[in-house]
């Protein structure tokens, strides 16, 4: 007996070791999956890493035409020069991609025979310190545009250009082999105007069969300007339906947020039926285009929100200091302590890297957002995500008085998880109920439990 | 007595743009800092009040508001953060005084000074929206107030300056006219223009003062916003123009404002002299 006792308080102790290890195993939970970019069909996605005024731009195109089609034009704050245009590996935002993706984690009810306080074990570890070590031209004068750079970067051509009017910019455009949307001389004009110039990219098939890559590579331009800015007009001259982007931002501050739209957080921290585990992209999708339809979609989400350092749970491992240099981050080189003023040291109570991440997804429309969205990095140093959670009940002989309790609490509970789930997603409660295999004899409905349901209270 | 002074209607108000800001609204805002803020501004108002003896309990009403202001428009990582705006927001009443009357805005001035003076203060313009539902809100219960308070001129100034700016921006630019709608339909534009450029306390005390004062406000905050693409461009406005007051008073010379007295005198000119 008295071995027995010894025994239990050993495995409890290396239970509680396991659960307070951080990394991977904090929360106790594992992570099963995510809802990454391939959801959407068409998604762009942008990496602005900012410090201060000097921004480091990363532009991966969803192109899906022939790459002799392929040509782009960007509004940008500056002119460019050859040293300001890198190409980049598409990896670097996938794996920003998932590392920040809204994610699954599930969850395994303990024994209630067991007389474990699980209280204790499964509360929330502070976000643990996976710390990183904080060393941590010519001019065409008749049309008014003038080419201020023209050099070729990777697989691309560039052009940067500057233009008196649009109609000019237009014509130059067209004579030059560019297929300019109608409608575009308008929306070319404000641009003009704010003293912005034009970055032109197309494809320079001769160097793209010779680099052997079969996608282009994501384009990165850094320039420094108070500007904290998307263009998104430009892109919306022929949508006809709405368009999905998805803004990684660094920043060596905290949180980056819409100044001239309201960012929302995605609705997160919920308990789904275990169905969803083998379906979380489609659940994730419906969600997105639930709560997107419920803010009138006029605002951006938030995705994520998190320190560089560390995740919990981790979707995918954390960009390493070279991966961060690689999408963009330019002040890790520098002295961590002289770039980010050092907090009098109650202020703050773990460490943290130089480098905060902002995953802010924004499904637009040209009704909905008229304006470019403009951004702001804010010392908002909250940890965000996007977190489902599977609660897996406990499977095993139930032979003890609060076992036959928690059996009791089981189909309560499966409801609840049921409701959430439509709710969130908008699917209908019957079906959730029979996937789940909800049998109507464990949980007696009232009329009104239905009512409601219906009407989505 | 309840509601007989004009500032228990702001209290209310603001109280319950709170209330409806973290109701309906996920933003930062986070009840433990609405708490430090209003402790630390009522705390520091009736010290300095014991300290020069001037000032009596009834000024609580002002930390009030000043604080529901700070926790409306602030936001910060750390309790102190808000601890220091407070502070300095009502400290700034007692220090910077021309002829017995404060010319900075204490909400503004303690939110200048957060964002000057400590790591992790920000100020969220676009956490609004822009829904018109709430800009009538603001419209209304605003109007109530400014009708009682009879500062209605220095938000019209304001709005209509600041229209007419963004207006011929946009014309020149040529954007359509959803972007320049969608450029004054903020929420934070509106409550700036309500309830804190219309303090009765710190503004110019003649009429033709308050619309020179607020036109120039709105001047600046066009040309902070376009041209040095500030977010926060009307705070920055308002804090460099406010001592301009004390010029514009000694330009047009009228009696300055008491609240009790405001009152009674709603409406036209007010006629109260120096308590």
């Amino acid at each position: 007996m008295k071995f027995f006792r010894l025994l239990t308080s050993l495995l409890l102790a290396i239970v509680a070791v396991l659960c307070f290890t951080p990394a991977a195993w904090a929360f106790c939970g594992f992570y099963v999956a995510k809802a990454d970019t391939k959801l959407y069909n068409k998604a762009s996605q942008v990496v602005i890493a900012r410090d201060g005024d000097r921004t480091v731009l990363t532009m991966a195109n969803d192109f899906q035409g022939k790459v002799k089609d392929f040509a782009m034009v960007v509004p940008v704050p500056t002119v460019l020069q050859k040293e300001q245009v890198r190409v980049t590996e598409p990896k670097i935002v996938e794996r920003l991609d998932a590392f920040s993706a809204p994610r699954l984690v599930e969850y395994f009810d303990p024994d209630p025979c067991a007389p474990v306080e699980t209280d204790n074990l499964s509360r929330a570890v502070p976000a643990p310190a996976g710390r990183m070590e904080t060393g941590s031209a010519r001019s065409d004068r008749t049309l008014g545009v003038t080419v201020e750079a023209r050099f070729n970067v990777g697989e691309y051509d560039i052009l940067i250009l500057s233009a008196k009017e649009s109609g000019g910019l237009e014509t130059w455009l067209k004579r030059n082999g560019y297929k300019i949307p109608r409608g575009a001389k308008q929306l070319l004009k404000p641009y003009i105007r704010s003293s912005m110039k034009f970055f032109v990219a197309k494809v320079n098939l001769e160097k793209f069969e010779q680099s052997g890559y079969q996608f282009l590579r994501p384009l990165q331009i850094s320039y420094q300007s108070p500007k904290f800015m998307l263009p998104i007009r430009l892109g919306m001259i022929n949508a006809t339906t709405e368009q999905d982007l998805i803004i990684y931002i660094l920043s060596p501050q905290g949180q980056a947020e819409i100044t001239n739209y309201r960012t929302v957080k995605i609705p997160s921290d919920a308990n789904v039926p275990l169905f969803v585990k083998d379906k979380f992209g489609e659940f994730y999708k419906s969600l997105f285009q639930t709560v997107y339809t419920k803010e009138d979609r006029k605002v951006g989400f938030l995705e994520y929100a998190w320190d560089m350092g560390s995740c919990d749970p981790c979707s995918a491992d954390p960009l390493t200091q070279e991966e961060l240099k690689q999408a963009g981050v330019f002040w890790l080189d520098d002295n961590s302590g002289s770039n980010a003023p050092v907090p009098p040291s109650f202020r703050r109570s773990f460490p943290r890297s130089s480098v905060f991440i902002s995953r802010l997804h924004v499904r637009y429309t040209r009704d909905k957002f008229p304006e470019d969205l403009i951004f702001q990095q804010t010392a908002n140093s909250e940890s965000f995500q996007g977190r489902y959670v599977l609660q897996h009940p406990f499977q095993g002989e139930l032979k003890c008085q609060a076992g036959r309790e928690y059996k009791r609490s089981l189909p309560k509970r499966f409801e609840q998880e049921a409701q959430t789930l439509a709710k969130l997603t908008n699917w209908n409660i019957q079906d959730i109920r029979n996937k789940m295999k909800l049998s109507v004899g464990n949980l007696t409905y009232s009329w009104w439990d239905n009512l409601f349901s219906w009407l989505g209270l | 007595m309840l509601l007989k002074d004009i500032r228990d209607y702001q209290i209310l108000f603001l109280g319950l743009f709170l209330v409806l800001g973290i109701g309906t609204r996920d933003w930062t805002l986070r009840p433990e800092l609405i708490g430090v803020a209003i402790a630390t501004s009522l705390a520091t108002q009736w010290i300095l009040s014991l300290v020069t003896g001037k000032e009596q309990m009834t000024n609580l009403r002002s930390a009030l508001i000043t604080s529901l202001g700070l926790s409306l428009l602030l936001r910060a990582d750390h309790w102190t953060t808000m601890a220091i705006a407070a502070v300095i927001a009502i400290a700034s009443k007692f220090l910077f005084q021309a002829g017995n009357k404060h010319f900075f805005n204490p909400t503004n001035f303690g939110i200048i000074s957060a964002l000057i003076l400590t790591p992790d203060a920000w100020v969220s313009p676009g956490q609004w929206g822009e829904e018109w539902w709430y800009g009538l809100l603001f419209a209304g219960t605003g109007g109530i107030i400014l009708q009682r308070v009879g500062r209605w001129d220095t938000t019209a100034a304001f709005l209509g300056s600041y229209a007419l700016l963004e207006a011929i921006r946009n014309l020149w630019l040529g954007w359509t006219w959803d972007v320049y709608w969608h450029r004054l339909m903020s929420g934070s534009l509106l409550l700036f223009a309500l309830f804190m450029i219309t303090d009765p306390r710190s503004i110019p005390n003649s009429r033709i003062g308050r619309v020179v004062w607020a036109i120039c406000i709105a001047g600046l905050t066009f040309i902070l916003r376009n041209y040095f693409f500030i977010s926060t461009a009307v705070f920055w406005a308002l804090f460099a123009l406010a001592p301009l007051t004390i010029l514009l008073d000694v330009l047009w010379l009228a009696p300055r404002f008491s609240w009790q007295r405001g009152d009674e005198e709603a409406g036209g000119e007010l006629l109260t002299l120096n308590s």
